[in-house]
C-alpha cells in the first residue's frame, strides 16, 4: 500500500523549501519574463523556440536539492523517517521535485499557448514540442536525483550544466571544421555512425535538443536514457543506509 | 516490544555487529550499555530501519516508532512549529487528534520537559545543543509513542532538564510503551532501567531481565551497575 502520508508529507517539505530558495523563486519568475520580453520585442516565433528549448531545464532546476546533502544533514535520523520511510521520502522527494516542475511547465505552456493562440501563432506541432520538452525534463531531473547521490548542495545540477556550457563551447569553436554536422543537426539527417554518435552523446548531456522535433531516434535515445537513470536512482535509494556515527 | 536476534554488521573491514540479541518488553525500560564504539549507535539504528543487517533479524511493534538522536538534526528552512507540525501529519493511520488538541498537547509537554514554547517559531538549527535535545523530545513526546528509542538520553542537559527527561521517559514506561535506551550515564541508567544489556565489541556479552535485575537491586549486598559493568568490559 502506497505511504500516502509520507508522499503528503514530502511534498510538504519540498515546497517549503522551494519557497525558501529565492534563487529557485527568481528563476522561476524570471524565465516567462524573459520569453515575453522576447516575444514582445522580436516575435512570437523566437520566443516560442526558446522557450521550447529553454523549459526542459525547469525540471532539471527543480532537481538541485540532492540527497548527498540529506544524507549528511542527519535530517533524515528522524522519527519520521524510521522503519526505512527515509528511502520513501528520497524516492518521493525527486518525484515530488518533477512534479513541481511539471506542473510548472504546464502552466507555463498554458499562458503561451493562450498567448499564441490570440495572435494566431500557435500550432499543433507546438504540443509535441512540449511532450518532447518534458520528456528531456524528467530525463534531467533522474539524471541530477542520481548524481545527487555523490554530490551536495546543487552541484549535481551544476555539474551538468559546466558539461554542457563545455559541450556547446567546443562545438561552436569548431564549427569551422563541422559545418556538415551542424548542417546534419539543421535537417536531423546524419549520414554516418560518426555524427550519429557524436550527436548521441549531445543529445544524453543535453535532451533539450530533441525539442526541434525531427530527430526521433535521439529522441528514443532520450526516452531509454529516462528509464535508466530512474531505473539507477530507485537502485540507489534502495541501498541507501543512514550510516552517520556509526564507524567506531 | 522490540525483539534483536544475532545481529551482524560490517562496514567494509569494520565488524561493527557481529552478535547482538536483546529482547525489550512492552512498559519497560531497557538500557543498552557499552564502551564507545562498542556497536549501541549501529544497534539502535537497524532498529529504527536506518541500515539493514547483514545477518539476524529484528522485530519490532506494533505502534508507532519515535527516536531521539544523539544530536538531533532538522531541515533548516523548517521551524519547529512546522516540524512538530509534520510530525502530526506525516503518520498514517490516526494522527493524533485535531490541530487544537496536537497544540495543547505540544505545550502540556514543553511544560513538562522545562522547553520555552516561544522557541518554537524559531528554526531548531538556532537552538542551544540542550534545547535541540529537549525538541527532539517534545517531537516524539507529541506523537505518543508506543517505542521510543533514545540514543544517549541526557547528553547536553542541564540537571533540571535531566529530571524533566527522567520524568517523561518514566511517564512513558507507566503507559506501557517500550523503551530503549542507550547510555554512558550508568547511575542514571541503574536509577530508571527495568532491563539492560551490555555490548562489547559487536556482541552482547549480559542481559539482566526485569526479575533478574530488581532481585539484584533488592538484595543491598548486590553490586552496583557501574562495577557489573567494568568487569563485563574489561579487557
Amino acid at each position: 500500500m502506497p505511504d500516502t502520508a509520507l508522499l503528503a508529507l514530502t511534498w510538504r517539505i519540498t515546497r517549503r523549501r522551494v519557497l525558501a530558495s529565492w534563487p529557485a523563486v527568481a528563476a522561476a519568475l524570471a524565465f516567462p519574463a524573459g520569453i515575453a520580453w522576447i516575444g514582445i520585442g522580436h516575435s512570437y516565433g523566437t520566443a516560442a523556440k526558446l522557450f521550447y528549448f529553454l523549459l526542459p531545464h525547469a525540471f532539471l532546476l527543480a532537481a538541485q536539492d540532492a540527497a548527498r546533502t540529506d544524507l549528511e544533514s542527519g535530517a533524515l535520523e528522524n522519527m519520521l523517517f524510521a522503519a526505512g520511510r527515509f528511502r520513501g521520502f528520497l524516492r518521493a522527494k525527486a518525484l515530488v521535485a518533477a512534479a513541481w516542475a511539471g506542473g510548472y511547465a504546464l502552466a507555463l505552456f498554458g499562458l503561451f499557448a493562450a498567448w499564441g493562440l490570440a495572435l494566431g501563432e500557435f500550432r499543433p506541432a507546438d504540443l509535441v514540442k512540449f511532450g518532447l520538452a518534458v520528456l528531456a525534463g524528467l530525463y534531467y531531473a533522474g539524471l541530477a536525483a542520481a548524481l545527487g547521490h555523490w554530490m551536495r548542495g546543487g552541484a549535481n545540477v551544476l555539474a551538468l550544466l559546466l558539461a554542457q556550457a563545455a559541450a556547446t563551447l567546443a562545438l561552436v569553436f569548431t564549427a569551422g571544421a563541422r559545418t556538415g554536422f551542424l548542417d546534419h543537426v539543421a535537417t536531423g539527417r546524419f549520414p554516418g555512425l560518426g555524427p550519429k554518435l557524436l550527436f548521441a552523446g549531445l543529445a544524453a548531456l543535453l535532451p533539450n535538443v530533441v525539442v526541434a522535433g525531427r530527430l526521433s531516434v535521439f529522441t528514443a535515445e532520450v526516452l531509454a536514457g529516462l528509464v535508466l537513470v530512474w531505473a539507477a536512482e530507485e537502485r540507489l535509494v534502495r541501498a541507501l543506509e543512514l550510516r552517520k556515527g556509526t564507524r567506531p | 516490544m522490540i525483539e534483536a536476534r544475532r545481529l551482524a554488521k560490517r562496514f567494509g573491514a569494520v565488524e561493527a555487529l557481529r552478535d547482538v540479541g536483546f529482547r525489550a518488553p512492552k512498559g519497560a525500560i531497557t538500557a543498552l550499555l557499552g564502551e564507545n564504539g562498542a556497536g549501541k549507535t549501529t544497534t539502535l539504528k537497524i532498529v529504527l530501519g536506518f541500515l539493514r543487517p547483514d545477518a539476524g533479524a529484528v522485530a519490532v511493534g506494533p505502534g508507532p516508532v519515535g527516536y531521539v538522536p544523539d544530536r538531533p538534526a532538522y531541515f533548516p528552512w523548517l521551524d519547529g512549529w512546522t516540524v512538530l507540525e509534520f510530525g502530526r501529519a506525516g503518520r498514517n493511520g490516526p494522527a493524533g487528534g485535531n490541530g487544537r488538541d496536537f497544540r495543547a498537547r505540544v505545550l502540556a509537554a514543553a511544560r513538562d520537559l522545562g522547553f520555552d514554547p516561544a522557541l518554537l517559531r524559531r528554526r531548531p538549527g538556532t537552538y542551544s545543543a540542550g534545547n535541540l535535545k529537549k525538541f527532539a523530545f517534545l517531537q516524539n513526546l507529541a506523537a505518543g509513542p508506543a517505542i521510543l528509542v533514545v540514543d544517549e538520553p541526557y547528553a547536553s542537559l542541564d540537571p533540571p532538564s535531566v529530571k524533566a527527561v527522567r520524568d517523561a521517559l518514566l511517564g512513558l514506561r507507566e503507559s506501557g510503551a517500550t523503551v530503549l535506551l542507550s547510555s554512558h550515564m550508568l547511575a542514571e541508567m541503574e536509577r530508571i532501567a527495568d532491563a539492560f544489556v551490555v555490548v562489547r565489541r559487536g556482541a552482547t556479552v549480559a542481559q539482566a531481565g526485569l526479575r533478574e535485575w530488581r532481585a539484584l537491586r533488592s538484595a543491598r549486598t548486590g553490586p552496583d551497575l557501574e562495577s557489573v559493568f567494568l568487569r563485563l568490559s574489561a579487557p
